[in-house]
């Protein structure tokens, strides 16, 4: 018996047709990414959203996402001076190390970080946690009691992970930088206080801070929309769930890169 | 049908309070850590000892890196644009002269950057699919089946899942630093004036920079697949469960690309002195 | 008073309701019956619009309702509750706090206000001691018992019930038969109810009307299903496994 063919029959432009078919799958969840964020908005600005829920999840997002912000920073802040050493050793000014390893930290890379952790942390399980509301029926619910779903699960929901995300930057600048300090030490035997000296020279300045602050919010927004959506948009079951989260993921971590380029460009 | 988010029927019954959480943390990190080298070492000794399932190995390969291309293609598009503009901001802070810009670029790019960020993708993409994948294989008990049949899930699962990874995040990594340099380059030009002869300038490329980029290829390769195979096999509480798998699996494998990171360049410092 | 004219839906290809039409007269215990899968949940969920008609119209207190957007149709909830098969409840909050959830919102109580309410329903349905549990500790017919006193909370004048008996014990599915004789009887309220727990309709239902193939086959009373001579009705009623039903 002949084995049959096992010679792919897909049309030439089969890598093309299929770039053509991501484009547009991006461009519709872009578009109701949009329309999501437009009602978010709508109520925000009614202050039409429940305060319970949102210093619930204040708090469940504050409390899952220390641990693992506190990690990141620390080695964050060991990578930068890592990286920063052979430009510093070529140039031969230590007293740099902190200018070095700050700006990337503030200006990028902590905001970067911070965000992409979060994402996976709490980014993913808030779509778990939507997802899973959705296929159980609550989301009818809540609907079926006259309570807007928006207004009750998504805003608290958006808003508290962007303040998560903003806080959480706070102190992942501080606390990389602090652990930049102190692996500058360990690694080039330069003394934190010429890391901090080189810190605050004047080259860089609360301008650097603000930029890799307002980074984050954006990052939040990102994240927040991307959750709440794929969340919200669950269907087939538990299987489906899974998928939300991967698709959640995916979308903040790209979101994330996309923003950073545009306000990058924007901000100088 | 599955109708709770467990942790908060957890809660009622078990202390609640920072301290007690941040403690339920860390020991949940320390069982973690001891099923990852527990699968590492299995899959070792099946990587060494057994014949490898070809098709399966294909298989895998096109799902890590055919389904990512897209993916880090716009990632690291993005990325060269975003440090080439910002090293340039900086730099002209400190010194006026922008020749260097290309060589430094490079460097950095070769010996990090480009393994590192694409890895994070990776870990996200890849790891999610993986443990979401296995754990609702453990899920549907198909696991425990495989086990009744005398193989070992770890064989079956995991092995051509980390030999793929190894081979395609390398692929990725160098396909993704390709396309870092050429949207860097045109940043470079675009923005700060800098001819792309002077920008490709490999004199601060060195061979142990190469040697570091590729070391942490094959790291990352290795340890995203071991960290989300771990997770997705030690999920439990059915649906929920796969869920919460696949957020552990993303975190610890980006956790777990930030820990090789440092500690591939620290050791890189210290023997390319 | 509710009326289905002519009612129309399909998901797709396949057409679930096909022109359903009949009426449910206020102060009735109604049941809707048919095989899993005919559309009697699609049905109540038009009435308090989480779906929409593909043509048809259903009325509520003369309230075109089919017609209302989301924000028209909160209105209408509030005085026609659910209760959804799985019960349904909010699993990141107490029983407590799930059935306080409707007074905080449409009352304006405070918190501890709408918790003390909240208590006094649970005590009707014999579920006060459990309040302070999690949907996710509690049994089938005890979460059940919770989602009737949330949908209770507002004083609707209609509940509609999604086979509330389907995954219950036995014992736990006649205590919900008796509660939804208390709400009809001392109440007053209109109990529109999809089942098909044969003991429950034959116990409880003043009026039944039986779907199949997305069409009515008779709209009577129990009396009247169980002298009817029409094959189909006789064999899903005695719950025999073959006859002339294609499921």
């Amino acid at each position: 018996m002949t084995k049959p063919s096992t010679v792919a029959t897909t049309p030439r432009f089969a890598p093309l047709s299929a770039a053509q078919k991501s484009l547009f799958e991006l461009a519709s969840t872009v578009g109701q990414m949009g329309i999501l964020a437009g009602q978010i908005v709508r109520r925000l600005a009614r202050a039409d959203f429940d305060g319970l829920e949102l210093k619930r999840n204040m708090y469940k997002m504050g409390v899952k996402s220390l641990p693992i912000v506190v990690v990141t920073a620390l080695f964050t802040g060991a990578i930068m001076v890592v990286q920063a050493t052979p430009i510093v050793r070529r140039i031969g000014a230590h007293q740099l190390l902190g200018w070095g390893a700050g700006f990337g930290t503030l200006r990028e890379i902590g905001p970067l970080l911070t965000a992409l952790m979060i994402s996976g942390r709490v980014g993913a399980n808030n779509a778990a946690e939507l997802g899973t509301m959705t296929v159980t029926e609550q989301i009818d619910a809540l609907r079926a009691l006259a309570i807007d779903p928006i207004a009750f699960l998504v805003v608290p929901r958006f808003v508290a992970i962007v303040a998560t995300l903003f806080v959480s930057t706070l102190y992942a600048d501080a606390l990389a930088l602090f652990g930049a300090a102190y692996s500058g030490q360990f690694l080039l035997g330069v003394e934190p206080m010429t890391f901090y000296n080189g810190l605050t020279s004047g080259l860089l300045g609360i301008g650097d801070v603000m930029n890799g602050l307002m980074k984050s919010l954006v990052f939040g927004i990102a994240i927040g929309l991307s959750s709440c959506h794929f969340g919200l948009g669950v269907s087939g079951g538990a299987p489906g769930v899974g998928r939300a989260v991967n698709a959640t993921v995916v979308a903040s971590a790209a979101g994330i890169f996309v923003v950073d380029y545009f306000v990058t460009f924007l901000l100088g | 049908m599955a109708t709770n988010v467990g942790a908060s029927a957890n809660a009622a019954a078990e202390e609640s309070g920072l301290a007690a959480s941040l403690g339920r943390q860390a020991i949940g990190l320390a069982r973690g850590a001891r099923e990852i080298y527990g699968v590492f070492v299995r899959t070792l000794y099946y990587v060494f000892s057994r014949r490898i399932d070809r098709v399966a190995l294909v298989r895998q390969m096109y799902e890590i890196g055919n389904r990512s291309l897209f993916l880090l293609t716009i990632v690291m598009g993005f990325i060269g644009t975003i440090l080439v503009l910002q090293a340039g901001l900086q730099t002209q802070r400190v010194l006026p002269d922008l020749s260097l810009l290309g060589a430094s670029y490079l460097e950095l790019l070769v010996r990090d950057l480009a393994a590192s960020i694409a890895a994070l993708m990776l870990a996200t993409r890849v790891g999610a699919g993986i443990a979401a994948e296995i754990g609702s294989m453990v899920v549907t008990e198909q696991v425990d089946a495989l086990r009744m049949c005398a193989a070992d899930p770890v064989d079956y699962l995991v092995k051509p899942r980390f030999l793929a990874s190894i081979v395609m995040t390398t692929a990725l990594t160098i396909w993704s630093g390709g396309v870092a340099i050429v949207t860097g380059m045109i940043t470079a030009e675009a923005v700060f004036s800098v001819n792309p002869r002077t920008f490709w300038n490999l004199s601060l490329v060195h061979a142990s920079d190469v040697a570091v980029g590729l070391t942490k290829c094959v790291a990352y390769g290795a340890a995203i697949p071991i960290v989300s195979a771990a997770s997705g096999l030690s999920t439990f509480g059915g649906s929920e469960g796969v869920g919460s798998a696949t957020t552990r699996a993303v975190v610890n494998s980006s956790l777990a690309v930030i820990m090789l990171n440092l500690l591939i360049s620290s050791a890189a410092l210290m023997v390319f002195r | 008073m509710i009326s289905f004219r002519h009612v129309c839906k399909s998901f797709g290809a396949k057409e679930v309701l096909k022109d359903v039409s009949f009426d449910i007269a206020d102060g009735e215990t109604f049941f809707i019956i048919g095989a899993s899968g005919v559309g009697k949940s699609v049905l109540i969920k038009h009435l308090i619009g989480l779906l929409r008609l593909d043509s048809g119209d259903i009325l509520l207190d003369g309230d075109e309702v089919s017609r209302f957007d989301e924000t028209a149709m909160y209105a209408v909830r509030k005085k026609c509750a659910m209760v959804f098969q799985h019960s349904t409840l909010f699993d990141s909050m107490t029983c407590l706090e799930n059935v306080a959830l409707p007074l905080r919102k449409h009352r304006g109580y405070a918190p501890r206000e709408a918790r003390v309410h909240a208590r006094e329903r649970l005590a009707q349905v014999n579920m006060e001691e459990f309040g302070d549990k999690f949907p996710a500790e509690l049994g089938d017919g005890m979460k059940k018992r919770v989602a009737i006193a949330r949908a209770l909370t507002l004083e609707p004048r209609y509940v509609l019930f999604d086979e509330p008996t389907t995954s219950l014990d036995l014992v736990s599915a006649r205590r919900v038969d008796a509660l939804i004789r208390e709400l009809s009887e001392r109440l007053g309220v209109t109990c529109v109810v999809v089942s098909h727990d044969l003991t429950s309709i034959f116990s409880t239902a003043t009026r039944i009307v039986m779907l199949y193939q997305g069409k009515v086959r008779l709209l009577d009373t129990p009396a009247a299903f169980q002298r009817t001579d029409d094959a189909i009705i006789q064999q899903f009623i005695h719950g025999r496994a073959h006859g002339p039903m294609e499921t």
